[in-house]
Parts: structure tokens; C-alpha cells; sequence
């Protein structure tokens, strides 16, 4: 066969290697939607978290630093050093470390008990748990808050039970006062760091349920019942086979409610001590409270994010060293 | 230790019987293989001795102690499994070293121990190797390593091979019997494969619907089944249907000589089988239990083949072995003549059917 017999190609025609398909353009649509959501508003953020309030009015933008000093040294800096932001930066940390750790460590015990019942009673808690999950923020804290109410919540049935005499006759009584859950006459838990801990504990329990059913459930049986033929106590077990192996789920679970519990506002703002709020409420209170600050809240917000991240980061290092 | 024993052992879940009542004593430093089809009981009756399920009734002893109620971490028995279950957070020295660990060994002494038996596998090399970085067979050894280090008293093993290729299983079914002569443990291996069982084992248990159906050395199984199941699961067999007769069998008017003779009342039907090799085919047949055959089919194998003839009494397969002379006009389509030997005929109860076995 010759090469005349072959069709020539037709000047200008594009070749198979420059043809672009609807679904190449689809695709770089999407991405481009996305990056666009994605980058957007956070990109917005940042830009406003260099804008100047007006006194008296709203604000303009700018390329001002002065709100990042503002959260690390205070307004007043260097005449004067004020650590408020950094101390709500600090309780914002350390109460979604201590949620997220303890509704991880009090869901995982139950997780286990769960994946080794019957079918029917796992679907029947799963079904339960996600419904819990569409329970909002605010119905949660209402039910907590009058759960600890010092009116009519837990602390006037320990007093109406005698539980809180008892415990004053025992001389525990001063050791709850000393932990801020109590006052002179009755026990109390609003306003407490251990009412907020726990509270977002409750709210993010069945997250934590959720995220762990999959790597329990997935976990060899014959890794725990290898373990015991090799004279491992259950307890021996979870703690030399269980744990290790299920090592990143955990870390995973722990570091995914630590960036939701973050965010939280609703409990913080009931539960919380006035000189105990997070940068979440602050940063509320600067954008739509009674500063009108955008720029100042703006700024804090990309603070908590990038302390999020620093977190996140630190723990993908904990768990890629474990693996 | 003076071996293991088990009285009247069963298991129930709920309504379901997975175990009835098992009678067995397992010799000091013997091999014994739980040989049966898939749900016949043999994995419960081995995680029952092992302590990882609770018998419904019956008793374990070992060394005429009772250790029914003990808990699998006080037994200590060193278990294979089916998936290995080899700790993927922990490289194969402390894999194998994962009972002396939590027993407070230090880290020396179990380590030296740990690359001892890696040694005695032929693993030695391996020691600081991730698990995900070893071969099928290598995972099967560490995991027998693994099971060793407790110096255990009984050594079990639930179907150690099904996760090989076929190759690799037979070289470590020779392996594994070598390694278990050399230390002289009792031993217990739960298969399904019969031919694992009959070149490992020193005594084969032959399961089926919870129930011990025979025990005793392969060859004697083969050669002399209980019962019509064994003789169907254990090795080819060819059935058929017969009434026994006064010193002999009556199948659809052919009448078979049996040595020796039938113990069964003459008039009742019974169930008669004949191993494949056991038959002979084509001229020179000795006189009586001859039937008439065609052959259907020739599956030719180098020096062996099968020969599968239609006869009267059904379908038979007849294997042919290495003296096989080229030329003697066995094909499909001939007309031949079948010869049953008396002393091959094995005859059971008309009720026990055999199982299809793939």
C-alpha cells in the first residue's frame, strides 16, 4: 500500500493529542467551581483581617498588621501587654482537646461492645446515634443547661437526696469547691470549665461512634483471639493489639472533633466563665456583637485557623511516625 | 504431659448444633488432622480446645487435668490461623517474640529467643522486616514461630494452608511435619483437604455434622472406611445399590462374591462402593463379579489415565495406573468387561448416602 492511498490530514485540523473533550472542560470547570468556593471566602477573610475599623462606622480596607498585634500583644502594645486573646486562643484549644480526647476515649469502649453484638442491635444504636447526630447545637445546650441548673437541675437533686449533705459530712464537698463545682451552700456546675468539656463531649459523642464503628468493625478477630493464645489478658489485649493497630482511626477521630469543637459557640457562650470564653465566641462578638470590629474578627479568625492547622499538622506527624 | 482428651465435647448456638459429643484422646507428640467438608464442626471443636469458645457440654483434660472452664490465655496452647493474624504494628522478630514481651521477658532474652525459632523456620534473616513486606509463606512461618515461642503443649494449627498457592502448600505440608517430628509437639491441624491430611498427619479425624465419623491412621481410613461417608470423602470410590445375599451381593441381577463375606441379614439392601484402582478392565478377567460395561470417556494422563464406563449398576470410574500398555483398544464407544475383586468391595448400610465431594 502506498502513502497516497492514505487521506491527507487537513490543514489547520487539530491532531488527537490537542482535541479537548466536553468532559476534559467539565472537569476543569468543577475544579475551578471548587477552588473557587474553597478559596474564596478564606482569601476574603484574610484580606479583610488587614482592614481598618472606622470609629463610629464600619470599616475600609487596608494593609494594616495592627489587628494580629492585637490578638498576640493587645492594642495597648508596647506600652502595655495584654494576653486576652492569646488566653481564649489557649481555652479554645484546650477545651476541644479535652472534648474531643474524652468523647473519643468514652465512645471507643462502647464502639467495641457494639461491633460484637448481633446485626439487629448494631443497626438499631447506628440508627439511633444518627439521629442524634441532627440534633442542632442549641438543643443540646438547652437541655444541658437545664439539666445543670442550679435551680432545678442535678445540683438540686443531689441537695433534695441528701447526696449534697453527705458529701460535705465526707469532706469531698470542699475538693468540688476547689474545682469550681461547687459554691458554699449547694454543688454547681454553671458556670464551669467541666460543664463546657462535657457538654462538648455530648455533642460530638455520637461523631465519635460513627467515625470509630468502621476500623472496629474491620479489625481481624483472629489479631485479639491470637493474642489470647499467647496468654494476653483482655485488658493485655487492647492495650499490646487493639490500640497500636487501631492507632490512626483513633488519632484520626480525636484530630476531626478537635477541628468541629473549635468552631463551637453555642455551648462556650452558656456553659463557659466570662474570664474562660474561646476565640470562637470572641470572634462572634467582634463581627456581628457590639464592637462591629469585621477586621479584628477576621483576624482572630485566621489565628484559630492557622492554629487548627499547626494541630492538624502535629498530629499527622504523631500518627505517620506510629505507622 | 501425658495428652489431651476430650469427653463428650459439643457446641450449640441457639437451636444449631455445630458440635454433637466428641469423643477424643490426642497422643503425646502426635499429628492429628480434623479432616472434614466446610460446617462439619472441626474449626469449633479446635477454637474449643484452644479456650476462644465455650463448650455447650463435655470436658477437656490435659494430663487428666480438667481445663474446661480455664481461660485461652492460661492455656497458652499456640494457635495458627487461618489469616495468620500476625500483628501488623510489629515487625517480625516482635511479632514472634509478642508472648515473651507480655509475660516480662526481657528484651534480650526474648529477642535471642525470637531470632532462634525465626532460625528454625529458615526466617532468620527477617527479623527487622515489616510485616506487610513478607511472602504468603513467610507470613505462614512467622506465624508458626509466633505459636512456638511459649514452648506451647499443644500446638494448633485451622487451616494453616488454605491461604497458599497450591505449590507453596505442598512444600510446607512437608515442612511443617518435619518441624513438628523434630520438636515432638502434640499436634493439631484442622483441614478440609484430605490429601493435606493424609501426608501430614499420624491420625486423621474425620468429621461431618458435628460427629467424629472415624479416627485412625490414614491409610487404615482409606482402606477400611467406617462408613459410607468416609468412604466417599476420603479418596474416590464408585457406589452402588445392591441386596446382601448369602455370602456375597445381588445388584440388579448380578451376582457379587464379597471376602469376606456380608455381615449384613440376607434380604437387606445395603450401599456397596469399590475404589477405582481396585477394578479391573478388559481381558483375561478371573472368573465371576464380572459386569458388562461401555466406556464413555478417557481422561489420559501421561502413564495413567481414568476410564469412565456406564454398567448396569450406574456410572463407574476406573483408574489405571503405571504398568498402563499402549495399544489395548480402551476408548470411547468399545464394550469391555468390568471385574469387582471380592476383597475390594466394601459394603455399608443402604441409609448412608455419601457426600458429593468436589
Amino acid at each position: 500500500m502506498s502513502d497516497e492511498s492514505l487521506p491527507a490530514p487537513r490543514a489547520g485540523a487539530p491532531g488527537p493529542g490537542a482535541r479537548i473533550g466536553g468532559g476534559t472542560l467539565l472537569q476543569v470547570g468543577l475544579a475551578v467551581l471548587l477552588a473557587f468556593l474553597c478559596l474564596a471566602p478564606f482569601a476574603l477573610i484574610v484580606a479583610i483581617s488587614f482592614g481598618e475599623k472606622v470609629q463610629g462606622a464600619a470599616w475600609i480596607w487596608s494593609v494594616d498588621p495592627g489587628n494580629y498585634a492585637r490578638v498576640f500583644v493587645g492594642a495597648l502594645w508596647p506600652e502595655e501587654f495584654s494576653g486576652l486573646y492569646l488566653q481564649r486562643l489557649w481555652y479554645s484549644v484546650l477545651y476541644a482537646t479535652l472534648g474531643a480526647v474524652l468523647a473519643v476515649a468514652t465512645a471507643f469502649p462502647f464502639t467495641w461492645f457494639l461491633t460484637r453484638t448481633g446485626r439487629r442491635a448494631q443497626t438499631i444504636w447506628l440508627v439511633f446515634l444518627l439521629s442524634s447526630v441532627s440534633v442542632s447545637e442549641v438543643f443540646v445546650v438547652m437541655g444541658w443547661d437545664i439539666l445543670l441548673s442550679n435551680r432545678s437541675g442535678l445540683p438540686m437533686v443531689a441537695r433534695e437526696t441528701g447526696l449534697t449533705d453527705w458529701l460535705k459530712a465526707v469532706g469531698w464537698f470542699d475538693t468540688l469547691r476547689g474545682w469550681g463545682l461547687a459554691n458554699p451552700r449547694d454543688l454547681k456546675f454553671k458556670t464551669s470549665a467541666t460543664a463546657t468539656v462535657l457538654t462538648m463531649t455530648y455533642l460530638v459523642w455520637p461523631y465519635a461512634v460513627i467515625l470509630l464503628y468502621p476500623p472496629l468493625s474491620r479489625l481481624d478477630p483472629a489479631l485479639t483471639e491470637a493474642a489470647r493464645t499467647m496468654g494476653a489478658r483482655p485488658a493485655t489485649v487492647i492495650r499490646t493489639v487493639v490500640l497500636p493497630v487501631l492507632r490512626l482511626p483513633l488519632l484520626g477521630a480525636v484530630m476531626f472533633l478537635f477541628v468541629y469543637l473549635l468552631g463551637v459557640y453555642v455551648t462556650v457562650s452558656v456553659f463557659a466563665a466570662p474570664s474562660q470564653q474561646t476565640l470562637a465566641v470572641s470572634i462572634y462578638d467582634a463581627v456581628r456583637g457590639a464592637t462591629l470590629d469585621a477586621p479584628f474578627g477576621a483576624a482572630q479568625s485566621v489565628v484559630l485557623l492557622a492554629v487548627a492547622a499547626l494541630c492538624l499538622w502535629f498530629g499527622q506527624r504523631l500518627g505517620g511516625r506510629g505507622a | 504431659m501425658a495428652g489431651l482428651a476430650l469427653e463428650g465435647v459439643g457446641r450449640d448456638y441457639g437451636a444449631t448444633r455445630a458440635v454433637g459429643r466428641v469423643d477424643l484422646a490426642f497422643r503425646e507428640g502426635e499429628l492429628t488432622a480434623l479432616l472434614g467438608p466446610s460446617g462439619c464442626g472441626k474449626t469449633t471443636l479446635l477454637r474449643i480446645i484452644a479456650g476462644l469458645e465455650p463448650p455447650s457440654r463435655g470436658r477437656i483434660l490435659l494430663g487428666g487435668r480438667d481445663i474446661t472452664a480455664m481461660p485461652a490465655h492460661l492455656r497458652r496452647f499456640g494457635m495458627v490461623f487461618q489469616s495468620f493474624a500476625l500483628f501488623p504494628h510489629l515487625n517480625v522478630r516482635d511479632n514472634v517474640a509478642y508472648s515473651l514481651a507480655i509475660s516480662g521477658t526481657g528484651r534480650a532474652a526474648r529477642h535471642a529467643r525470637a531470632d532462634e525459632l525465626l532460625d528454625l523456620v529458615r526466617l532468620g534473616h527477617l527479623g527487622d522486616r515489616s510485616i506487610s513486606a513478607l511472602s504468603g509463606g513467610q507470613k505462614q512461618r512467622v506465624a508458626i514461630a509466633r505459636a512456638l515461642a511459649q514452648d506451647p503443649e499443644v500446638f494448633l494449627l485451622d487451616e494453616p494452608m488454605s491461604a497458599l498457592d497450591a505449590k507453596l502448600r505442598e512444600e510446607m505440608q512437608v515442612e511443617l511435619r518435619l518441624l513438628q517430628q523434630r520438636l515432638g509437639i502434640t499436634t493439631i491441624v484442622v483441614t478440609h483437604d484430605q490429601r493435606e491430611a493424609m501426608s501430614m498427619a499420624d491420625r486423621i479425624v474425620v468429621m461431618s455434622e458435628g460427629r467424629a465419623e472415624q479416627v485412625g491412621a490414614p491409610q487404615e481410613i482409606y482402606d477400611r472406611p467406617d462408613n459410607a461417608f468416609v468412604a466417599g470423602f476420603i479418596g474416590r470410590n464408585n457406589f452402588f445399590d445392591a441386596v446382601a445375599v448369602p455370602g456375597g451381593l445381588e445388584a440388579d441381577g448380578y451376582r457379587l462374591a464379597l471376602e469376606p463375606g456380608p455381615a449384613f441379614r440376607p434380604g437387606s439392601p445395603v450401599r456397596a462402593a469399590c475404589r477405582p484402582e481396585r477394578i479391573r478392565l478388559g481381558q483375561d478377567l478371573p472368573e465371576g463379579n464380572r459386569l458388562p460395561a461401555r466406556v464413555v470417556f478417557v481422561r489420559a494422563i501421561g502413564s495413567e489415565r481414568d476410564v469412565h464406563v456406564e454398567t448396569p449398576l450406574g456410572p463407574f470410574v476406573v483408574a489405571q495406573g503405571s504398568g498402563l500398555q499402549g495399544g489395548d483398544g480402551i476408548a470411547a464407544g468399545r464394550e469391555v468387561a468390568l471385574h469387582l475383586p471380592p476383597g475390594a468391595l466394601q459394603v455399608y448400610p443402604a441409609q448412608s448416602r455419601p457426600r458429593e465431594v468436589a
